[in-house]
């Protein structure tokens, strides 16, 4: 199979640089930083620009986390489901999940804030301040301070990086040998670790996203991440694939029904974010209880209540109706308009749940912040050139690759 | 069906069949795809391919267009959901507006998984019967099925068919087409030549049963229409009779043959221990016939009696009644009392009464706005007949309930009633406070002008 195709055209183009788009991603969260001083007066307690900017970074930084995580729970169920038709486009999803060990360095400025004291983004980290008794009961028995808070995030970093390393190095060696038996520890190992990605990261935004409102609990709200992360790394697969394409690189491997797939992925996704959201917010307005409803009061006023009604047809309706069709699923130009629509509707969703808690909306802050979000996915794309570099975007040696080249949708 | 018509007498000498298509076997899909691919370039339309399993690509090489069928399902699914939000605003916005905890009314968050529900079961419906519509079905006989090989279709033999309905059937140029693309075997498809008309013994059969079928319905109708004395039908005897006795009925079991049981002597009655302290009631029973000797027997025979009676006449309800209350509590004024008084209060009570005691509660206020006229507003607790009213009465006011006021002693234990009384008394006399009342050491710049004044309602 290897020696039918041009090698060249499993490489990344050579115009694309991970250097350049590092540097831009850079310039723009300089940018959007700066813009950020503009909540200057607004709030009260940390300066209102440094409690914007860390929650700005967090919000931007979950943005990109979660698309990584997304990448890593693909892997994880083309394993367990023993998936052949994916095979051809496997490769481009374990490097977006290979960027996860740059991307704990990225998290390293939340530790920071941590460890230098401050109140932000975590309002738990200064005990003084804290009057709730619930988030005083947290504290104390240990599980919200800074030291167990470190704990927890080296060890999801840990646990996504190991997993990371296995999947990625039996693809790679696979790549060499050819061995079946990379494929069937793969195989072997699917099931334990989606488990362990299940807890990890449902803990992961308890930790880092819902402990900034520490009053506030909701048990979904991992599945709530997980499936906006979801929805955000089919889209940014599509985004990959189709951006290679169109520079003449694997153009044999991926055909219109990975792309009909992929986009059945979002579109499920769409779905499912959907539920999960609606699933949250119904028990918490039938309770109507106000240490649950409050999460909601806060993003119901100071101008955030936009955001969050717009979610609704943003984050559903309208892309749920513009990807229901396969025609569109297998339109190139109308799947990359849907992908890029999910990729700011994400950002849009990430934004819904941390920014509220740093102050009311200012527009030019929230530019910045936005100039921001698109710095950091600059950065995250930087990452996977940086991975995609080394390795070629194919895996070339696959025992299930004949599968994934012949595979079609039934015509319905 | 022409043939139906003369089916009287022409029957010994059946017609030969017509033919209605022709069928070619395949031992393989690859030459099955390969022939329909053939097929649909020489354009056919009425084609159709039978095989044991699914086979991919098959769908394409038969140039069948996708269905139309999930445009048809959105549109019922989208009907659904107009259906279930159209629904639930008329009934619980417009038609039977009901108070669930405070919620609006009309279409609010709790209407969606109706909508879902509504959407999925017309979608889902829709999907079943439009697919069976669409494809012509239920068909109960094919003419494929005359020829005993066909019978493999469902094992290991792949099949093609063109129906001579075609546009561009011509009997000879197909069996060329599809004798150029090498089938192991080619037929041409006869029309069933069994009659077509339903077996009288079938046609008999069904009417029985729908005629059988209506026999439930019209025993229900008829029940519905007519009285009867008789006791109902036992149709599922379920729990209607039980081995065990009820009372007046005989036994055996015993010498006297009565399965009611008397009393052990000795036997005290649920509730009979407290009925004679006036710590469970709130008045002394021993006294009741110095103020009214007439109710003194059902008194002290029991308390709920007293319920029934009427009121002495003139009297303004519950507080002319006439009894010999406790004036002064029978728990004692502490910390722990008051605490105790207070926070059952503030549970039980101040939804309605209000936390200060003004008749002012959520619930009340809630009422009020709403202002309909089945609701009593909550008596203020600092309302004259209330502070006059001695602590027996008001302890009695909330073991039985006033007016429209329920009963708390199923939720409330005599000692945290008593508590309650103790509270509101403290409520009362915050209200009315002298400058007696006020501890030496902090009555200096107090003066009457600055006690609270009392409501007075």
């Amino acid at each position: 199979m290897t020696s039918k195709y041009d090698l060249e055209t499993i490489e990344l183009p050579a115009k694309w640089k991970a250097s350049t788009l590092f540097t831009l991603g850079l310039i723009l969260v300089f940018i959007g930083a700066v813009l950020g001083i503009f909540m200057k007066g607004q709030g009260s307690g940390e300066s209102a620009e440094f409690k914007h900017l860390i929650h700005s970074y967090l919000a931007n930084f979950m943005f990109i986390m979660t698309i990584a995580l997304g990448a890593l729970f693909f892997i994880l169920i083309q394993f367990v489901s023993r998936a052949g038709w994916s095979t051809s486009i496997r490769r481009i999803a374990e490097l977006l999940m290979w960027t996860i060990p740059f991307l704990a360095v990225l998290f390293v400025p939340i530790l920071v804030a941590v460890w230098s004291g401050r109140s932000v983004p975590y309002e738990w980290n200064a005990p003084e301040q804290v009057h709730s008794s619930v988030v005083k009961a947290k504290i104390d028995i240990g599980y919200l301070t800074k030291e167990w808070f470190t704990i927890r995030s080296v060890l999801y970093f840990g646990l996504w990086t190991a997993m990371a390393w296995f999947f990625y190095g039996h693809s790679r060696k696979q790549d060499e040998s050819g061995d079946v038996e990379h494929s069937l520890a793969r195989q072997k190992w699917a099931g334990p670790c989606i488990m362990i990605f299940a807890l990890s990261v449902s803990f992961a935004a308890f930790d880092w996203v819902m402990s900034i409102d520490a009053d506030w609990y909701s048990t979904i709200f991992g599945v709530y991440v997980f499936a906006a992360g979801m929805m955000a790394f089919f889209a940014t697969m599509i985004l990959i694939s189709m951006a290679l394409q169109n520079a003449g690189k694997v153009r044999a491997f991926i055909s219109v029904e990975h792309f009909h797939d992929m986009g059945k992925f979002m579109f499920g996704f769409i779905m499912f974010w959907s539920y999960i959201a609606f699933s949250q917010l119904l028990l918490y307005w039938y309770g109507n209880i106000p240490e649950e409803t409050y999460w909601f009061a806060v993003r119901l006023k100071d101008g955030w209540q936009y955001l969050a009604y717009a979610l609704i047809p943003l984050h559903f309706a309208i892309p749920f109706l513009g990807t229901i069709s396969r025609h569109v699923r297998r339109h190139r130009l109308g799947l990359t308009f849907w992908a890029a629509w999910a990729i700011v509707v994400h950002w849009l969703d990430m934004t819904f749940l941390v920014m509220p808690n740093a102050g009311p909306a200012n527009f030019i802050a929230l530019v910045g912040h936005f100039i921001g979000g698109a710095g950091m996915f600059a950065i995250f794309l930087s990452l996977f050139l940086v991975r995609a570099a080394k390795a070629p975007l194919v895996p070339m040696k696959d025992p299930r690759l004949p599968e994934a080249l012949t595979y079609a949708n039934p015509l319905l | 069906m022409s043939h139906n018509d003369h089916n009287s007498k022409a029957t010994k000498e059946p017609r030969p069949p017509k033919a209605c298509g022709w069928m070619a076997e395949f031992e393989n899909e690859h030459d099955l795809l390969h022939a329909a691919e053939k097929v649909r370039d020489a354009g056919y339309t009425k084609t159709d391919a039978f095989t044991p399993f699914p086979v991919h690509g098959i769908d394409h090489a038969l140039g069948i267009k996708p269905t139309i069928l999930p445009f048809i399902v959105l549109c019922a699914g989208l009907t659904g959901l107009c259906t279930a939000l159209l629904m639930q605003w008329w009934m619980n916005g417009v038609d039977y507006k009901y108070i669930i905890s405070g919620k609006p009314f009309g279409i609010t968050p709790a209407s969606i998984p109706v909508s879902f529900e509504l959407t999925i079961l017309f979608s889902a419906f829709t999907s079943v019967l439009g697919m069976l519509a669409l494809n012509g079905l239920p068909k109960f006989s094919n003419p494929v099925f005359t020829n005993p090989k066909f019978d493999r279709a469902t094992d290991d033999r792949f099949f093609l068919y063109v129906d001579s309905t075609d546009k561009y059937y011509n009997r000879e140029s197909v069996r060329e087409l599809l004798s150029s693309v090498h089938p192991s075997s080619l037929d041409e498809v006869l029309e069933d030549a069994s009659p077509s008309e339903l077996p009288r013994g079938i046609l008999l059969g069904s009417l029985l049963l729908v005629l059988a079928g209506l026999i439930p319905a019209a025993i229900v109708l008829n029940m519905r229409a007519s009285f009867s004395d008789l006791p109902r039908w036992h149709v599922f005897f379920d729990m209607d009779f039980q081995p065990k006795k009820k009372p007046q009925q005989t036994t055996t079991i015993f010498k006297d043959g009565r399965s009611m049981r008397p009393q052990v002597p000795g036997t005290v009655s649920r509730g009979q221990l407290t009925n004679e302290d006036p710590f469970y009631l709130g008045y002394d029973p021993m006294k009741v016939s110095s103020v009214d000797g007439p109710r003194q027997i059902y008194v002290s025979a029991t308390d709920t009696v007293l319920e029934t009676l009427q009121p002495p006449a003139g009297g303004d309800g519950g507080t002319a009644l006439n009894l010999p209350w406790l004036e002064k509590l029978p728990v004692e004024a502490n910390e722990a009392n008051i605490k105790l008084g207070k926070t059952k209060y503030e549970t039980y009570c101040s939804a309605c009464h209000g936390y200060a005691g003004f008749g002012d509660g959520l619930v009340a206020k809630r009422a009020a706005s709403l202002a309909q006229d089945t609701w009593t507003t909550p008596t203020s607790l600092h309302a004259d007949r209330v502070q006059k009213q001695p602590v027996g009465q008001i302890f009695h006011t909330i073991s039985k309930g006033q007016g429209k006021m329920a009963s708390y002693a199923s939720s409330l234990t005599p000692q945290e009633r008593w508590s309650i009384v103790l509270y509101v008394r403290a409520l009362q006399r915050s209200r009315n406070a002298k400058i007696e009342d006020v501890p030496v050491e902090q009555r200096s710049g107090l003066t009457d002008a600055q006690a609270p004044k009392t409501d007075g309602q």
